[in-house]
């Protein structure tokens, strides 16, 4: 069974003189973490934002735990799917714990079992000392952390991260990469995004690499690697796929 | 529900955070009111209510020139100043005075006038007698010429003002022609010795003129004075302002991308937006309720009049409501509309002085040309302060404010309608 389903998208935004997708294809199976890699322009957040129905595809068909990505399945999808923007999507004049209170019970959540939660995740992202700290005063790494705790408040089945260790410290990066590991362990499936390709090429078990709206490559990391003498990293492989010229 | 109260409650924490935006919220306002109710106090008062100093030369020394005094000192809006450092006006020392503007008016009675009148009033009798039968016997001026009374304004009066004085002084001379016109008849007919004569009264004025109510109003005394306007116009001016932080908050919730997490969760987005419009509509409320508040205890102790707030509280509350619900709304057509904060600040500042300026909330409609008053009756605030006046001033109720209340509640439909197409077309 696929996580994510992705056939033949075509996508052109109102005004742009060249397509954002041109044919875009994968799947990636479910269970894994999966690397969704590319330059800048590649068409990473347009098909994130496809997948998770903020913007709608000119054609071509996206699948979500088998689940088309149509209106009448938007809402059963939005249960299923957690986003954890590039941005500190959260209130920065609340407290992290006000915040995820707000948060769940947008999703339904109330009482004694939502606290209990953002209790639970406080500690396991090493915030439970801060959380009546208004999230403005919080360093980028505690930032970082506080706004993925927000995003798998419901406990999604799928978590997409679109550079989820952006600017963080060392410590933190190794935090949110082992919450990773673990929450894939209980069986979610992810899908990341980054531009640090050491970081990919440890954590995931798959990547697709993807430029000027086209799927490049599919396979897991050592695979890939492997196929090509002269690389010796993922960051090896992407070069070679991708080229040397840089992108705006 | 949970989803609506969670944003109520989220909006809240965010407004109690933000004290700086708290204060301006409802301190502001407050200084506001009180200083354009304290500045347009003056110009608000008709001219009914002002005393002015009047320059008297009497050259006549006559019943003339004591009626116009009389009368004037009567009425209650006037000083007869016919002295200045002790001497007797002259007509070029209170011509210069005037012309300088130190006086608004100059009376100048004519020596002969009183006179003239009697003259003249002598010669009608005379006429009368001699087309009845009876001798003429009242003495009768050779003199031709007709004499006027002369007044001088300050050139700076203006035309209103001028017209009512001129009003007033007619009056009197026409006043003091009747009366003598009517004591020579007396006079005469006493000549004749009609046996009845004495308990003879003539009454001229047999119409009178006499103010009533024209509804249920118990408040005659209620007029349009600087507070029963400018309390509810920069109320109904604040409530609008609400626009800005509302569409600045919208605004920074897309940069900061919480609006696209909100987004992301199942659920309809009307309950953040309803959770969030209801929130600001209650800030508007008691903002309102706070001004009229000030209206009430704040002002008479500045020495301003106490506001009258009608009868229906019912009505003042739907009014209240709507106007909030308005401002509110075109707070989030600005905040959808617009895609900096400082967009929305300069758009969502100037687009409401100017709604105000036409919708009467600086001066009212009335007063402004008639093309202006009907561009005017198209700005949401003048509907609010329309239904507001009717309350207040015109003591009406719920019944007679639902046209204001549903044009309000249209133009926050529409201005929904409006930013729910925005929005559509920015995600598409």
């Amino acid at each position: 069974m696929t996580s994510i389903l992705v056939q033949d998208l075509h996508k052109t935004y109102k005004g742009a003189l060249e397509p954002s997708l041109k044919g875009l294809s994968f799947n990636f199976e479910k269970g894994m973490i999966t690397g969704l890699l590319g330059p800048n322009g590649a068409g990473k957040t347009t098909t994130i934002s496809i997948i998770c129905g903020l913007v709608s595809a000119d054609s071509g068909l996206v699948k979500i735990f088998d689940l088309p990505q149509i209106a009448a399945n938007r809402e059963e999808i939005k249960k299923l799917v957690g986003i954890v923007p590039q941005q500190i999507a959260l209130f920065p004049q609340l407290t992290a714990i006000e915040n995820l209170e707000y948060f769940g019970n947008l999703y339904g959540l109330k009482g004694k079992p939502l606290r209990t939660r953002i209790d639970e995740y406080l500690q396991l992202f090493g915030l439970e000392q801060n959380g009546n700290k208004a999230v403005h005063r919080y360093s980028g790494g505690m930032k970082r952390r506080a706004n993925i705790i927000a995003s798998i408040l419901h406990q999604p089945q799928l978590l997409i991260l679109d550079e989820p260790t952006a600017g963080v410290d060392v410590q933190s990066r190794s935090m949110i990469l082992q919450f990773l590991r673990d929450f894939n362990a209980q069986g979610a499936s992810i899908v990341y995004t980054s531009h640090l390709l050491d970081e990919a090429q440890t954590i995931c078990q798959e990547v697709a690499i993807i430029d000027e709206g086209k799927l490049i490559v599919q396979g897991t990391p050592a695979n890939l690697i492997a196929q090509h003498a002269e690389c010796h990293h993922l960051e090896d492989v992407f070069l070679h796929y991708t080229g040397h010229a840089v992108r705006d | 529900m949970l989803r609506l109260l969670a944003t109520i409650k989220k909006e809240w924490l965010l407004l109690l955070r933000d004290r700086t935006g708290l204060s301006l919220l409802f301190a502001m306002p407050v200084v506001l009111i009180t200083v354009m109710a304290l500045i347009e106090d003056a110009p608000f008062r008709d001219y009914q209510e002002l005393r002015f100093d009047v320059l008297t030369v009497d050259n006549d020394h006559g019943r003339l020139g004591k009626y116009i005094r009389e009368g004037l000192e009567y009425t209650g809006q006037f000083n007869i100043i016919d002295t200045l450092d002790g001497k007797p006006v002259q007509e070029a020392q209170a011509l210069d005075k005037v012309n300088a503007g130190d006086y608004k008016i100059c009376i100048i009675i004519p020596q002969g006038a009183t006179g003239a009148i009697v003259s003249n009033a002598n010669r009608i009798v005379n006429d009368l007698s001699k087309r009845m039968g009876v001798p003429a016997v009242l003495p009768v001026s050779l003199r031709k010429d007709s004499l006027n009374v002369l007044v001088y304004f300050d050139p700076a009066s203006k035309k209103a003002f001028k017209s009512a004085i001129h009003q007033a002084i007619d009056n009197f001379l026409t006043q003091v022609e009747t009366d003598l016109l009517l004591e020579r008849i007396k006079q005469q007919l006493k000549n004749k010795d009609i046996a009845q004569q004495d308990s003879m009264v003539i009454q001229l004025k047999a119409v009178g003129l006499k103010e009533q109510l024209t509804g249920p109003s118990q408040q005659l005394d209620v007029i349009s004075n600087s507070v029963q306007h400018n309390v509810p116009a920069w109320s109904i001016f604040a409530m609008f302002f609400i626009a800005i932080p509302i569409g600045g908050h919208m605004i920074r919730e897309r940069e900061e991308g919480s609006l696209v997490r909100v987004r992301l969760i199942p659920g309809s987005f009307l309950d953040i937006l309803g959770g969030k419009m209801l929130f600001f509509m209650a800030v508007t409320v008691v903002q309102f309720y706070l001004m009229m508040m000030v209206g009430i205890y704040l002002l008479p102790l500045l020495g301003l009049p106490k506001l009258m707030m009608g009868n229906s509280h019912l009505a003042t509350f739907i009014i209240a409501v709507s106007i909030g619900l308005t401002a509110t709304a075109y707070g989030i057509l600005v905040g959808t509309v617009f895609k900096t904060p400082n967009q929305a600040l300069n758009f969502g500042a100037i687009s409401i002085v100017i709604l105000s300026a036409i919708g009467g909330i600086w001066i009212p409609l009335e007063v402004m040309p008639a093309k202006m008053q009907l561009i005017g009756h198209l700005s949401p605030l003048s509907w609010g302060l329309d239904a507001i006046n009717d309350i207040y001033l015109r003591n009406r109720g719920v019944q007679h404010i639902w046209l204001h209340v549903g044009k309000l509640i249209g133009c926050a439909v529409l201005m929904l309608c409006i930013a729910a197409g925005v929005e559509q077309r920015r995600i598409s």
